[in-house]
């Protein structure tokens, strides 16, 4: 079984590369945007000399591959460097971030598979029936409805009207923590399920048409035994990469969903961080999101892998080079 | 496609504020000064669109820090609250000599610091030289007329100044000057504004930053029996729609800053009470001197004389707040709008056959982006100057690479503010019009040798009634030079619910959270 994840370190030694292209990039870019962060600082009140003053104080006025090369540098003594903003070290800012934002996304996938996967199997059972009519127009919908509106929409239904759950926010306590990410978590799922419940559908009305299920059935297995046992793990299969792959987009889509909801996560430090020019936050944000995405694919490769024995990735591998 | 996004985000979120500008109706909101006998307890929740940024009061330039700063530190005088006067605060009294350069100021008796520490003139000395020494990193441009700060004894403390400096009460109320303990109580100064200490209302408790600042009542206040509540939190809300329906829900006490778009809807809204407290800001245009035809007074004057600034106010601010005629915000002391700016599309016609471009040119307007009423503006201006032959292209650029624009005079026109710090005028007219002020004239380039001469003057005259009549003069003169094109004056927005009581905000923007009580506690 193992023999077969040799691909795994080989991915995360490639994973190197990637981050470093990922900092020059992000630094470059933002750079590049006009503006100095001792000017946002300063705002209205900003003089020339002022400015200068500022920016000199903040090690601004030094040439920018110097400047890189002092990020760098902290980086490798596991610094990520000082905010220009808070004038606090980023690391603190970003760990404080980074557990809700995982959080948030993790809440959201939990809650498109309780969704999606009963739906999917309900439609492909019998498809073309009402069932199935029914869980398509749900996968439209929530295809068709933008991210922000199901989120105002819920918060106006259950939180405005009903009060069963807070305008946003994050709480204080663990448990508060869940119950505060339910709406912002669900608006997420909405928009998640629609693809999985596709994908899990057709490839589910797939695999069971094949031989193998109709010995299953001569069996006497049937309903959810047949489902899970039999069914499920194969039509999985496809599923598995495609929410591998959303998963990195659903972290963009968590930059608006947190702003609606006032979840302080990685999205909400990594706007504010652009508008104030914040250069070594938006660089953390970026390397942790970057990271988070290459983390993603490798999870999703040996999902993929322990899911189906007749995947071998480290042959593959092997074979391409 | 992330443009398109945004858009779209913008536009749904407006779809739903007008749904539920339509759901809510009912009786208006009860009035939020404090009526009653006060009640103790409680914690009160702000919900504001961005996060403090650092508490330092000596070096800090946003409104999120300084609001809450101030409920832990205070100055020797704070603002009155109409704004136009200074009174003693931690001061007690004060004395000047007769040559207006020597100024005694008593300390007010029993006042300590909240880890229980009296606070004496060593610490003012101590605080002021401090804000003094940040030069041009943080306020100490503000000190520039003291020569030095003397502790007489522990109670007296003398300040002696350069030359006669009439603004320096309203500069020793600024925020900066905030009183501190001696040597930061033994700390550093960056440990120090870690957790800062003062004799404010209420004390350091957690900041939880992007996410959440809060502070707990000072149980050593020198102000008996206040303040009421037992705490008060800033909750970062980004979202002004989420912002609004927090204190809806009751989630939130108070909603800073709400939308004028929706402030109609929140004054009708059953347990909201919506205020628009006067305020010193002033929005203006600003012309580039630097660039033809803006060198122009003619110019100049027929594009202001273009603006109906009736309509605006109508438009942009739904009728809340008033006319700009003149320099100085009404909340300012000074103010005077006589011969102010106003409009009259005549004149303005008069004005553009005179200049150099009688047949009118094409020039263009910097805004913010993602700023809904300077996008309104821009239109609306755009359509008000076609009649002159003004063909008006709107640039938009994000907060920061505007200000950087202006910075580097890279604009024609462009859309900017001002308020006040210290209730005096001398803050804005020296950055306005005083090139020496550092910022050539508000990034203008105006330079009107009389008018520079009038503000000097002003700076140096004690006597209230002279100096007025200078505010006046220079107020009349450079409306008429029409360097800026004043638009309105807004009042600052604040919703609360009815149960928070003794709300209340100065013209400079400060709030003295010790007055305010919930009801029902």
């Amino acid at each position: 079984m193992l023999h077969r994840l040799r691909f795994v370190p080989g991915r995360i030694v490639q994973a190197i590369p990637v981050a470093i292209g990922v900092t020059i990039l992000v630094f470059l870019m933002s750079h590049l945007l006009p503006g100095n962060p001792a000017v946002a600082l300063l705002g209205d009140r900003a003089t020339p000399d002022r400015v200068a003053a500022l920016s000199k104080h903040l090690g601004l006025d030094k040439p920018l591959w110097l400047q890189y090369l002092i990020f760098l540098g902290n980086l490798l003594r596991g610094s990520l460097g000082e905010s220009l903003s808070y004038q606090q070290p980023v690391s603190g800012l970003v760990l404080h971030a980074v557990p809700v934002t995982l959080s948030l996304l993790l809440f959201a996938l939990v809650l498109s598979l309780l969704i999606s996967v009963p739906l999917a199997g309900l439609a492909a059972t019998r498809p073309g029936g009402a069932r199935d009519l029914a869980a398509r127009t749900f996968t439209l919908l929530g295809q068709g409805m933008p991210q922000f509106w199901v989120g105002i929409m819920l918060i106006l239904l259950l939180a405005v009207k009903v009060r069963a759950f807070p305008v946003g926010g994050y709480g204080d306590t663990a448990a508060d923590h869940l119950y505060y990410l339910f709406l912002p978590a669900l608006t997420l799922a909405i928009a998640m399920c629609p693809t999985i419940i596709r994908s899990l559908r057709a490839s589910t009305i797939q695999v069971l048409g094949s031989d193998y299920i109709g010995t299953a059935r001569s069996k006497g297995i049937a309903g959810a035994q047949l489902f899970r046992t039999h069914v499920l793990r194969n039509a999985a299969i496809p599923t598995v990469s495609i929410i591998g792959v959303n998963l990195g987009y659903l972290v963009g889509g968590s930059l608006v969903i947190e702003k609606v909801f006032a979840v302080p996560g990685l999205g909400s430090l990594m706007v504010n961080a652009i508008f104030a020019r914040d250069f070594p936050i938006i660089q953390a944000v970026a390397l942790f999101v970057a990271l988070f995405v290459v983390v993603v694919g490798i999870l999703t490769d040996i999902v993929y892998t322990l899911l189906d024995p007749r995947v071998d990735l480290a042959a593959a591998q092997g074979a391409a080079s | 496609m992330k443009n398109k996004a945004r858009v779209a985000a913008a536009a749904a979120i407006a779809a739903a504020a007008i749904v539920l500008a339509g759901c809510s109706s009912g009786s208006g909101g009860a009035a939020s000064a404090g009526s009653g006998k006060p009640a103790s307890g409680g914690n009160l929740v702000i919900a504001r669109a961005a996060d403090a940024s650092s508490l330092n009061n000596t070096t800090v330039f946003d409104n999120n820090s300084i609001f809450v700063l101030q409920q832990i530190m205070e100055p020797l005088f704070t603002v009155s609250n109409d704004g136009k006067t200074v009174k003693p605060w931690l001061a007690r009294s004060y004395s000047v000599s007769s040559d207006k350069l020597t100024y005694t100021i008593k300390l007010r008796k029993g006042v300590d610091f909240s880890n229980g520490t009296p606070m004496t003139a060593a610490d003012v000395k101590f605080s002021i030289d401090q804000d003094t020494k940040t030069g041009s990193d943080g306020w100490g441009y503000i000190n520039s007329a003291i020569k030095e700060v003397k502790a007489l004894d522990r109670s007296t403390v003398e300040i002696d100044l350069k030359y006669a400096w009439a603004p320096i009460l309203a500069d020793l109320s600024l925020f900066s000057n905030a009183i501190v303990p001696n040597n930061y109580g033994g700390e550093s100064q960056e440990s120090f504004y870690q957790h800062p200490v003062g004799t404010g209302p209420f004390k350091w408790d957690e900041w939880k930053k992007g996410q959440y600042l809060k502070l707990t009542k000072n149980t050593h206040y020198w102000q008996k029996g206040k303040p009421y509540l037992d705490s008060v939190r800033w909750n970062v809300v980004p979202d002004a729609n989420t912002r609004k329906l927090q204190v809806q829900g009751g989630q939130a006490d108070v909603d800073e800053y709400p939308d004028w778009s929706s402030f109609a809807s929140l004054k009708s809204t059953p347990g909201v009470v919506a205020t628009a407290f006067p305020s010193t800001e002033i929005d203006y245009i600003a012309f580039n001197q630097k660039r033809a035809p803006f060198n122009d007074v003619h110019v100049r004057q027929a594009i202001s004389d273009a603006i109906d600034r009736k309509a605006l106010v109508k438009a942009v601010l739904y009728g809340n707040g008033k006319p700009a005629n003149s320099l100085l915000a009404p909340g300012v002391p000074y103010y005077d709008g006589t011969d102010g700016q106003k409009y009259d599309l005549t004149a303005a016609k008069q004005a553009l056959a005179q200049s150099s471009v009688p047949n009118g040119f094409s020039t263009s307007l910097l805004i913010a982006s993602g700023n809904a009423n300077q996008a309104a503006v821009a239109q609306i201006l755009q359509s008000e100057l076609k009649p002159l032959g003004i063909d008006l292209k709107i640039t938009q650029l994000d907060p920061t690479a505007n200000h950087q624009a202006r910075e580097d005079s890279d604009f024609d026109m462009a859309y900017s503010a001002w308020t006040m710090d210290i209730p005096d005028p001398d803050e804005w007219t020296s950055f306005a019009v005083d090139p020496a002020g550092g910022a050539n004239s508000a990034f203008t380039f105006y330079d009107n040798p009389q008018v520079i001469s009038l503000n000097e003057q002003a700076q140096k005259e004690i006597d209230s009634s002279k100096r007025q009549k200078l505010y006046s003069q220079l107020q009349r003169q450079t409306a008429q030079d029409a360097f800026l094109a004043y638009l309105y004056y807004p009042p600052y927005a604040y919703a609360t619910t009815d149960k928070t009581k003794g709300f209340f905000v100065t013209p400079l923007g400060n709030y003295h959270l010790e007055n305010v009580y919930k009801s029902g506690q």
